[in-house]
């Protein structure tokens, strides 16, 4: 009989023990299969209860769930006059990117495989880019076409990532079991003449700024949150 | 980012929390609408820079909280024979919500609720211990016992129990 219990085994399962109890349950599952099938059976039944509910996230929301929002942000967002000329040049700035955007945008949402899917309103990454933000980890992704700057927590919970490709470069934040797009910027090639490190965007390091909770995750964070499923 | 836009972002992961509260997708849908008419009367009350989806678990479940106690007073004065009538009663829209329900959603509702807040929190919305204590207000300890004991149930009544 081993000393671990229960509540133990629970804790593995829920990635909440620390490194070295975590190697005393691996050791002691090991040497126990009776305590490996218990194991087992609660990894599974996580694995039930989050997939049992996990369709509901990529379901559209109710319109009537989501009109009392849209009628209070227009209420509370009228641009006030006489505002500062920054917000006014930061929202031409946007703009006039949306509209760049929206005739590569455009090209692309018609294929499956295309880096950016329209689902509901919202940019979505889809095809090589979806799969480079699921698995590549920042610190193993030599020869790559899509590189990925940061990972990081943001403010109000999730995991976003900073990517650049040759085609679109930006920033995408987990949602569900996808990534939604927070910020789209033409690649790598297009922006050759002034070709710099992906995450050294000023622009993307903007949005980094703007979204991300205390400091960027490092390697052992990163691999941690992959194999969490970026939850 | 608003607090309206940073709301509409985290409403599906929201309405996944009231479901796995709820009954069923129906009564789960107007919990959370019911939530999110509440953060905007009490939209003052949160701070900016804090977690808005703890601070909007903590305001679903507690509404969830106070709706059961009612829904405790209704199962004690329906007769359980009487309650098949009532569900005939009931608008279309409930009855096939409740109809689709899967063995997970009748093990769910077959829980607690203080282990089936908790096991909502952890297993369904990926919470960590100590974010989804801080959401229910409750000591560790209790969280994790809680855990423990809402996971036993959950692996009889799915018939997983090794």
């Amino acid at each position: 009989m081993t000393n671990i219990d229960e509540a133990m085994l629970i804790a593995w399962v829920d990635g909440e023990l620390d490194e070295v109890t975590r190697r005393r349950v691996n050791r002691a599952v090991a040497d126990d299969p009776a305590l490996a099938a218990r194991l087992e059976m609660h990894r599974r039944l996580r694995h039930r209860l989050s997939d049992h509910y996990a369709p509901i996230v990529s379901e559209p929301v109710p319109s009537a769930m989501e009109a009392p929002l849209r009628e209070s942000a227009k209420v509370v967002t009228m641009p006030q006059p006489g505002g500062s000329r920054w917000r006014n040049w930061g929202m031409s700035g946007a703009i006039a990117a949306s509209l760049l955007l929206g005739v590569a945008v455009g090209q692309w949402t018609n294929r499956a495989d295309g880096p950016v899917l329209v689902r509901d309103g919202a940019m979505l990454a889809g095809g090589q880019l979806k799969s480079a933000l699921d698995t590549q980890l920042a610190s193993a992704q030599d020869g790559a076409s899509i590189r990925i700057g940061l990972s990081f927590r943001r403010k109000e919970g999730g995991w976003c990532r900073s990517f650049d490709g040759d085609v679109v470069a930006g920033v995408a934040c987990r949602e569900g079991e996808g990534w939604r797009i927070q910020q789209l910027l033409p690649g790598g090639d297009e922006r050759a003449a002034y070709r710099q490190a992906a995450s050294g965007d000023p622009r993307i390091m903007a949005t980094v700024d703007a979204l991300i909770a205390g400091d960027p995750a490092d390697a052992r964070q990163e691999a941690a949150a992959r194999a969490g499923g970026w939850r | 980012m608003s607090f309206e836009s940073d709301l509409l972002a985290i409403l599906p992961r929201l309405r996944r929390f009231a479901a796995s509260l709820s009954r069923d997708r129906a009564d789960g849908d107007d919990l959370c609408q019911a939530a999110v008419e509440k953060a905007l009367r009490a939209r003052d009350q949160w701070q900016a820079g804090t977690r808005l989806d703890n601070w909007m678990y903590r305001i679903m479940r507690n509404l969830w909280i106070d709706e059961g106690r009612s829904r405790q007073r209704a199962a004690r004065t329906f007769a359980p024979e009487e309650a098949g009538e009532h569900v005939g009663h009931a608008g279309d829209r409930d009855v096939e919500a409740h109809m689709m329900l899967g063995d997970v959603d009748r093990a769910m509702n077959a829980l607690p609720d203080e282990q089936r807040e908790a096991i909502a929190l952890v297993l369904v919305e990926g919470l960590s211990y100590k974010e989804a204590a801080d959401v229910l207000g409750i000591p560790m300890g209790t969280l994790t016992s809680r855990l423990v004991r809402g996971r036993g149930a959950l692996l009889e009544l799915l018939g997983e129990a090794a």
